[in-house]
């Protein structure tokens, strides 16, 4: 049983203080803290165990051979379990009530749940900024986190040969993990020119402990020769269903282009908040560099009365930022719900979340991602995955004089797949030519795809 | 192949498996040579898992009966898996 507590019978309305989405580091952190102060909350995850992405447990036989992964997860876990909040897993929170409050959940069963909470804390984390390009949706090709997930948690090689590609901090450790499994990895191909004297890397200066960190990665790279290609990006993957090259051209196209025989190639842009719970609970969000960013306080409130975000959700900061938003957070539902024992964030608690942000606003200015990735496509290449559609298609349909990106995603399906536009909605918005003033696309229901009678209300007995 | 997945089998489309309890179903079939999970229905190419924590649905598989994604899951004895890598009359 993955629901804890004494569930009642699927479709009761299930009430509590504070209904927390999201059980990563965010979510556990504010779960913990709240439960703490006395609230009664509901913790809800769509995965098997709690952890989110970085706090992904081994389990079984992988986690009695090769033993725990970050065990300061496992030890928040435990302490969020012991602390009397109910924890649901394998439910989805698929939509919203009339109310805009309720939560409409899909339990392990697919059984139909809903939960009406004082509070919602939004903490469904970030996802990988992926930027089409020609032949990523073959076998093979896959996110820098996948990669990551099955060296760490799986102990197992994405590949025999791979390249890492992208823009982002976080390709140096995916790339050491590959390593560490036995996987040659052929280059590092980073976009950007960040590992180079600047005036924007010296303002990471007065961040030592996270530059130590990255200089740890690279002295592994060095000492294994792998080439960390600096101002290149990936054009190209090719193929006979499946991924066996791999080509990359230098921005600008100063050197001539080259090629790699690999059988995987992880790649991204690094990360992009998951918004879509925020956006149809009625929080505002606003757009940079085409991804969208809830608008908070500072301290977890956003727009729309009783919601909350803390965590990657919030905005792409880190593990780090992520535990002390959720603190904060909790802080801020725990003083407007009036809880007894709420108080002020501990000074120092804040002076840290600052710094992290700091950190992060540095890191972001060091790893943009160029406009040109996107506008420069060829029209053949496939941009919304799930439903085959190229970018040709859709720059013909933004040329017929279409009103808003909606009619386009009509006339051409993009954005209409299980993903529902997730992987493709700031390329189709880019191609559009919007320069990213308004939503890539507006959040609907359901947010996760369930089973239509899940979407009626009925349990599966009901059906069959 | 990793050396991992000696404990348990899952069945795959009629084929025993083997894997390691507590694998990630992905990593698992991955592991053992099975790279391709299902053919998009639109285009009828080949796909993979892609992303790893459940936004693509690339891995999107049949378990126990149920479409589950891959990646989410965790590898169990006696799972019954069925996937979408060869063309088939129903779809």
């Amino acid at each position: 049983m993955s629901v804890d507590g004494d569930p009642r019978p699927a479709g009761a309305i299930e009430r509590c203080d504070v209904a927390v989405v999201g059980g990563g580091p965010a979510g556990l952190s504010a779960a913990l803290h709240l439960a703490r102060l006395g609230a009664y909350v509901i913790l809800l995850d769509e995965a098997e165990e709690l952890g989110g992405q970085y706090f992904k447990r081994r389990q079984g036989s992988v986690l009695a051979k090769h033993g725990d992964f970050r065990p300061e997860g496992t030890s928040l876990i435990s302490a969020v379990r012991a602390s009397g909040v109910r924890c649901w897993t394998e439910c989805s929170v698929w939509g919203v009530g009339e109310d805009e409050r309720t939560l409409l959940v899909a339990g392990p069963e697919d059984e139909p749940r809903s939960v009406s909470a004082r509070a919602v804390l939004v903490a469904t984390g970030g996802y990988e900024r992926s930027i089409p390009f020609s032949g990523w949706q073959l076998p093979g090709v896959v996110t820098p986190g996948y990669a990551l997930h099955l060296a760490t948690c799986d102990r197992i090689p994405v590949g025999q040969r791979a390249v890492v590609a992208g823009t982002g901090p976080f390709l140096l450790p995916v790339s050491c993990a590959l390593l560490d499994v036995g996987v040659e990895v052929a280059a590092v191909v980073e976009v950007n020119r960040p590992y180079r004297p600047s005036l924007r890397v010296a303002a990471a200066l007065a961040h030592p402990a996270r530059l130590a960190e990255f200089a740890s990665y690279r002295a592994v790279l060095a000492r294994r020769k792998v080439p960390l290609l600096q101002g290149w990006q990936v054009v190209e993957a090719n193929g006979s269903g499946a991924l066996e090259r791999v080509r990359i051209e230098s921005v600008g196209g100063r050197e001539a282009g080259r090629e790699y025989d690999v059988d995987a190639l992880a790649v991204a842009y690094g990360f992009r908040p998951a918004t879509e719970l925020v956006r149809l609970l009625g929080a505002r969000c606003e757009v940079r560099q085409g991804d969208l960013f809830p608008r908070t306080d500072g301290r977890g409130r956003t727009t729309a009365e009783g919601v909350y975000v803390a965590g990657e959700s919030a905005g792409i900061a880190g593990v780090h930022v992520a535990r002390l938003r959720g603190e904060v957070t909790a802080a801020s539902i725990a003083a407007d719900l009036g809880l007894p024992g709420a108080a002020e964030p501990a000074r120092a608690t804040l002076r840290r979340l600052r710094r992290g942000e700091a950190f992060s606003a540095v890191t972001a200015d060091l790893y943009p991602v160029p406009d040109s990735l996107i506008s420069g496509l060829c029209d053949g290449t496939v941009i919304c995955r799930c439903e085959g559609v190229t970018a040709g298609q859709i720059r013909a349909a933004d040329a017929v004089g279409w009103n808003d990106r909606n009619s386009v995603k009509g006339a051409t399906r993009a954005g209409m797949g299980p993903c529902q536009g997730r992987e493709c909605a700031p390329a189709v918005a880019a191609l559009c030519g919007a320069s990213g003033s308004t939503e890539p696309f507006p959040a609907r229901m359901p947010i996760k795809p369930v089973p239509i009678r899940v979407a009626m209300g009925e349990s599966a007995e009901e059906v069959s | 192949m990793s050396g991992e997945r000696d404990d348990t089998a899952v069945c795959v489309d009629g084929v025993e498996v083997p894997a390691a309890v507590g694998q990630s179903l992905a990593g698992a079939l991955h592991d053992a040579g099975i790279r391709v999970l299902r053919r998009n229905l639109v285009t009828d190419e080949p796909r993979a898992p892609f992303c790893g924590m459940g936004v693509c649905f690339e891995c999107e598989v049949s378990v126990d009966g149920r479409l589950r994604r891959a990646c989410q899951l965790h590898v169990r004895p006696g799972m019954v898996v069925s996937t979408g890598r060869e063309h088939d009359d129903e779809r």
